[in-house]
């Protein structure tokens, strides 16, 4: 493995794919950046301009787009928060309070900084573990899916505040998510005919309408008293309070973002998720997750990076795409006279290898632009936001357009806004809607695919060990919030009744 | 509790009200298997259990909704800015992307926000010319051109 390794470095370092690589990973940068435009999107406008490249340079170029989007949506997510990914929503709500508070250098800092550890991480991971995970992840069939996608939405319910306006805010999203067409038989559903609903609610809109407009709504209503928010040299730097707070949160992080995105088809959106909700409860300060979270960032974005990383595991070991960014990742492969599948790895392997050997260049190159560069992006935000304000909703609809090329797409952006601005009237969170919106698509499907295979029976979640463990983790996340808040109403229930025998006495 | 505290619940009840009425004309099951009407039909069944749950508990003061209302400048300022994204989009089909954008970001700032010419005027140059450059130059994304050329 270790030859094979050199064979891939030996490619990667050839000054053409560095450039190259250097190439991918500057325009996945700018295009996580960009409100809308995902690794994705980004990858599927630039795919043509690959044609006349060697395949190895030109996969390697598509890759670097993919894991540079991660640290580029990190950007819009901590100084605007505009998350341009799902996986950013937990990053743009304690990133962007750590900005709020002039500590937007080490919020992007210590995102640089997680995504890269986490990334290398993954990385070697695929390089040793590509096939035995490949085919672990594959012990995951439709009632895992659904458990574990059930298991994000409970786990959405204590993400702070009240868990039922979480779980409202979440069950608002899941059923956006019913418009369009019936994901199994492609009947239509909830589209009233109109040629707009049929194709579906996309999550774009809905991110950049929600979080994009409406943040910047609700901030016109007192402009003036909004000051430009102070970024003060020493503090955009990691203390060694802060590296002491996210050194096992970076960790841990990396091992659920690899742990899920060897999971075809679950996504850095979980793997954040998951990540971010654990690291609160391992945290020394708990109360501060959703207020400017320094762990909950370096977790979040730890897992979103080692999640597009391990979703390479099952492209590259048995040909099967983890993601949308990979599922491009391998329609390149295909358009370039590779067929991707099991035998990838041994037929291609100077590509294989090389690719792998890639990301750890592309993974250096993205901390050095990006670290240096924390204090000059946080910076920004020393513009005054009244300047800022036309232009962060400007940008963010041009990113909604540029996303479908559809002005519908446009119209939900402002549809949303409306709901988001509501939702912050109201005191409903909005991250629970988004990140439902995003699972839900995938929980529909595993569910109905599972009682499918089980001619209905429910049994199927008992009966497998896998869904079996997840069934036991749903249960608890539901039994143990309701145990403990009735534990603690008897306590306040039994204190004042204490202190009034003791005043009686 | 006020009345309007109770927004968020009947929200999500009548989400869930819209959701069993419409998708009457499809099927629950299919034979063994569920149908395009099931999930639809947990969702809503949920999404009553929470709306109601979320109700009683703010009625027994468990739960707390705090509205918050803008004062009259706010909600004008909100209104006049809304309305110009709304004009915004009217007009991106008919006078281009990038040109509708350099009049709504002057429509901003110097109608709706009231700042200075010069750095309105600048702003708005600035911020169509990166747009100009990133997605029409760079990216080639094809935003719609002046008159639908």
């Amino acid at each position: 493995m270790l030859d094979q390794l050199l064979i891939g470095f030996s490619t990667a370092l050839l000054p053409n794919n560095l450039l190259f690589i250097f190439i991918g990973v500057l325009i996945g940068q700018v295009v996580g950046a960009l409100p809308g435009l995902g690794p994705s999107a980004g990858m599927a406008l630039l795919l043509p301009l690959t044609f006349g490249l060697e395949p190895v340079t030109a996969i390697m170029m598509l890759a670097g787009i993919m894991y540079g989007a991660q640290y580029g949506g990190t950007l819009t997510s901590v100084l605007i928060k505009v998350p341009g990914e799902a996986s950013g929503v937990m990053t743009a709500v304690d990133g962007n309070a750590m900005a709020r508070e002039g500590r937007a250098g080490a919020a992007l800092a210590i995102s640089a900084i997680g995504s890269f550890i986490a990334g290398i991480g993954s990385v070697m991971a695929v390089a040793v573990l590509a096939p035995p995970l490949a085919s672990f992840g594959l012990r995951f069939n439709a009632p895992e899916y659904f458990l574990l996608a059930l298991l994000g939405i409970l786990a959405i319910g204590s993400l702070g505040g009240s868990p039922i306006k979480s779980l409202g805010a979440a069950l608002i999203g899941l059923m956006i998510a019913l418009i369009g067409v019936d994901p199994l038989t492609g009947t239509p559903r909830l589209s009233f005919d109109q040629p707009i609903l049929l194709k579906g609610i996309d999550f774009i809109p809905v991110v950049i309408g929600v979080f994009g407009v409406a943040e910047v709504l609700h901030s016109l209503e007192r402009i003036e008293s909004v000051k430009p928010i102070k970024t003060r040299l020493r503090d955009m730097w990691l203390t060694m309070e802060d590296w002491r707070k996210c050194r096992f949160a970076i960790i841990r992080g990396g091992f659920i973002g690899l742990f899920v995105g060897i999971m075809p088809g679950a996504g850095a959106s979980i793997a954040s998720l998951l990540a971010y909700l654990t690291e609160r409860k391992f945290s020394t300060t708990p109360e501060m997750f959703g207020k400017g979270a320094i762990d909950g960032v370096a977790s979040a974005e730890a897992a979103n990076n080692s999640a597009s990383h391990g979703a390479a595991i099952p492209m590259l070991s048995l040909g099967i795409p983890g993601s949308a960014s990979t599922a491009i990742l391998l329609a390149a492969l295909i358009l370039h006279g590779i067929r991707p599948g099991p035998q990838l790895m041994s037929q291609e392997s100077v590509l294989v290898w090389g690719l792998i050997a890639s990301m750890f260049v592309g993974n250096v190159f993205l901390l050095i632009m990006n670290l240096p560069m924390a204090p000059v992006f946080a910076a920004l935000l020393r513009i005054p936001y009244v300047y800022l304000a036309p232009a962060i909703l400007g940008i963010s609809l041009v990113g909604a357009y540029a996303a479908t090329l559809d002005m519908a797409t446009v119209w939900m952006s402002l549809a949303f806004g409306v709901l988001g601005y509501a939702m912050i009237k109201f005191d409903v969170p909005r991250p629970p809607l988004v990140l439902a919106l995003v699972l839900a698509s995938l929980m529909e499907t595993s569910l109905r695919q599972a009682l499918l295979l089980s001619f209905g029976s429910p049994m199927i979640f008992v009966e497998r060990p896998i869904s079996a463990i997840l069934l036991c983790a749903v249960v608890l996340t539901i039994v143990l919030p309701i145990m403990s808040a009735v534990r603690r109403r008897r306590r306040v229930g039994a204190k004042p009744a204490a202190t009034g025998g003791n005043g009686a006495g | 509790m006020r009345p309007i505290e109770a927004v968020p619940a009947l929200f999500i009840l009548i989400l869930a009200a819209a959701i069993y009425a419409g998708t009457t004309g499809l099927r629950l099951w299919d034979g063994p298997t569920p149908g395009a009407r099931f999930f639809p039909m947990a969702l809503s069944g949920a999404g009553a259990i929470i709306g109601v749950l979320l109700l009683l508990a703010q009625r027994r003061g468990l739960e707390t909704v705090e509205v918050e209302f803008p004062d009259a400048l706010g909600a004008v300022r909100v209104g006049a800015s809304f309305a110009a994204l709304v004009a915004l989009a009217v007009g991106i089909p008919l006078i281009g992307f990038v040109p509708m954008l350099a009049v709504f970001m002057l429509a901003m700032l110097l109608v709706v926000l009231r700042c200075p010419p010069v750095p309105s005027v600048s702003s708005a140059v600035i911020v169509a010319g990166l747009v100009h450059v990133v997605f029409i130059r760079w990216l080639a994304v094809p935003l719609p051109m002046p008159f639908g050329i």
